[in-house]
């Protein structure tokens, strides 16, 4: 059974573009582009990875890491945060609020694709 | 240490004539060892001995003065205060200047361009860190530029992708792509500044470079030939700083009205040129007489005047400079000027004379008084200005001028040597 990703992300192209990718790796891919519902929709799907965007409309991606650490069934779930904001502060908030990998954009489409396998390899 | 340009600039006279010391001392009836404490600006001299010496030499001794360029040596000094790695002899920054004019000319040139753009960049760091359209808008560039790059990539690597995703990946990188155009676009046009964005670029305002280059005396305005929207039109002038440049000329167009030049130059020598009995006289406001003393001919027999006009914060909202006296663009003079003196006490004029730590002495006026007299319910807004002249004895009696105390005042901080100053808020950068 292949594992699954879901991909919390509101631009468009960005996301097609990830959606493309993921699913050449063989991988199971939901989208969401907005903020507010989108723990509903994790708690929903149960994916094995989150890649999440940090600016999202109505709720920030650090907001519902947030949510979902203080969650006892996503404690451990594997989310890789996307960010236009690479500042050395951004990425502490991020790590401070239990991120498991933090990456800047724009990103290498190899990159990204290397770290989704390592996440779910874990 | 009070320092002038005048030795160095008769040594300098005297050498390119191919004069001895010795000859010129004799022509000029002084002994050979006391010109040459003069020429090492060890001595100062005015008077016969001045007139004397510009005699043999045949230079106009007014321009042996002028050569004085303080103002010069200060921007110079500070260029080199910014690059303390590098040692430059600044105890022979009047010589270099004297000798080589025109370099000199260009380090104070480049100290001010170096300067403003040190402000923009200052102030464009400030917005960037507190300005939301900037955080926006590169956060919208980088998605731009993800996109594309991941499409990009997709479009490159993958083999096999179908004829209707790669119609699809190229349509989505098109999008993009103009996107990102559009906010660079955006980004560049919220930064330039207003006069780059219509294709001038300047360090000066215009209102400001147009009153330099007519010596503040705009010929055409004052003789009526012209009205101030007319000349405005005939300037390069950026659309953005026409209205800017408009109130300027207008402003000085209405001087103009109330004190022509012909009958104002009348008065003012009749009442020596006192802006307080010249008001009196000519039955005119004494802000508005003391802002026709910056637009004056430029004649030997009149009496050079510069002038400093201030907002309540001390910000310059208008200046003319003096060779011998450099004025700030952005509000960091000497707190001791009696300018911001006369802001605690507004419509209360204040004369007094000024000496500056290089030794000139200037006659001053200083007058604050309240904008907006008929805004009921806003804080009381001042403003102040003041004027100043080095030629205090081409109208003042000697013996009153024996009789005037002088307020020892500063430049700026960084240029000012003077120790134990109450007023000093930034050390001395030359020690």
């Amino acid at each position: 059974m292949s594992k699954s990703v879901l991909i919390v992300e509101d631009e468009p192209f960005i996301m097609e573009a990830l959606s493309f990718l993921l699913k050449r790796e063989g991988l199971d891919v939901a989208t969401f582009a907005d903020g507010q519902g989108c723990v509903e929709r994790i708690q929903s799907l149960k994916p094995d990875l989150v890649i999440l965007d940090m600016m999202l409309p109505n709720r920030s991606g650090m907001q519902i890491l947030e949510d979902l650490r203080a969650m006892d069934a996503f404690t451990s779930l594997p989310v890789l945060m996307l960010t236009a904001k690479g500042q050395k502060k951004d990425r502490a908030a991020a790590e401070d609020a239990g991120v498991s990998l933090f990456m800047t954009k724009p990103f290498a489409n190899k990159e990204i694709i290397q770290n989704v396998h390592r996440l779910l390899d874990r | 240490m009070a320092r002038s340009l005048l030795g160095t600039r008769i040594r300098e006279n005297r050498r390119s004539k191919g004069v001895s010391q010795a000859a010129l001392a004799k022509q000029a009836g002084i002994s050979a060892s006391y010109l040459n404490l003069i020429e090492h600006n060890r001595r100062g001299i005015g008077g016969k001995t001045l007139l004397a010496l510009a005699r043999v030499l045949e230079v106009d001794p007014r321009s042996l003065n002028e050569g004085a360029d303080q103002a010069l040596v200060g921007r110079v000094e500070q260029a080199a205060a910014l690059a303390p790695t590098i040692t430059c002899e600044t105890d022979k920054t009047e010589e270099f200047i004297a000798r080589f004019h025109g370099f000199a000319r260009l380090i104070g040139r480049q100290f001010d361009r170096a300067k403003v753009q040190d402000e923009t960049l200052q102030a464009m760091s400030d917005q960037m860190n507190s300005d939301p359209f900037f955080s926006e808008a590169m956060h919208l560039m980088l998605s731009n530029i993800t996109t594309i790059k991941s499409t990009a990539e997709i479009l490159s690597d993958e083999e096999g992708l179908s004829d209707n995703l790669k119609q699809r990946f190229l349509s989505n990188l098109l999008s993009e792509t103009e996107r990102l155009a559009q906010t660079a676009t955006d980004i560049l046009q919220h930064f330039e500044p207003s006069a780059q964005k219509d294709g001038i670029i300047s360090d000066t305002a215009p209102a400001e470079a147009i009153m330099e280059n007519n010596d503040y005396f705009i010929k055409q305005l004052e003789g009526n030939f012209i009205s101030p929207i007319d000349y405005v039109a005939k300037q390069n002038i950026a659309k953005s700083d026409e209205k800017e440049t408009m109130d300027a000329l207008v402003r000085y167009s209405s001087i103009i009205q109330k004190l022509p030049i012909d009958s104002f130059l009348s008065f003012a020598k009749e009442c020596h040129y006192d802006p307080i009995k010249i008001s009196g006289k000519m039955n005119v406001p004494l802000n508005v007489v003391m802002c026709r003393f910056a637009h004056l001919p430029k004649r030997d027999d009149i009496p050079r005047f510069g002038i400093l006009e201030c907002d309540g914060s001390g910000a310059v909202i208008f200046r003319k400079q003096l060779p011998t006296l450099s004025l700030p663009r952005y509000g960091s003079a000497c707190p001791l000027w009696p300018i911001y003196r006369s802001l605690s006490q507004p419509l209360q004029p204040i004369k007094a004379f000024i000496n500056t730590p290089t030794g000139e002495r200037f006659l001053t006026y200083s007058l604050a008084q309240y904008a907006d007299q008929n805004a009921i319910g806003l804080p009381a807004r001042t403003t102040a200005i003041m004027i100043f002249t080095p030629d205090y004895e081409m109208f003042m009696p000697k013996s009153e001028i024996a009789l005037q105390s002088n307020l020892a005042v500063g430049l700026q901080c960084s240029v000012c040597p003077r120790d134990n100053c109450a007023a000093r808020r930034a050390k001395y950068l030359l020690q």
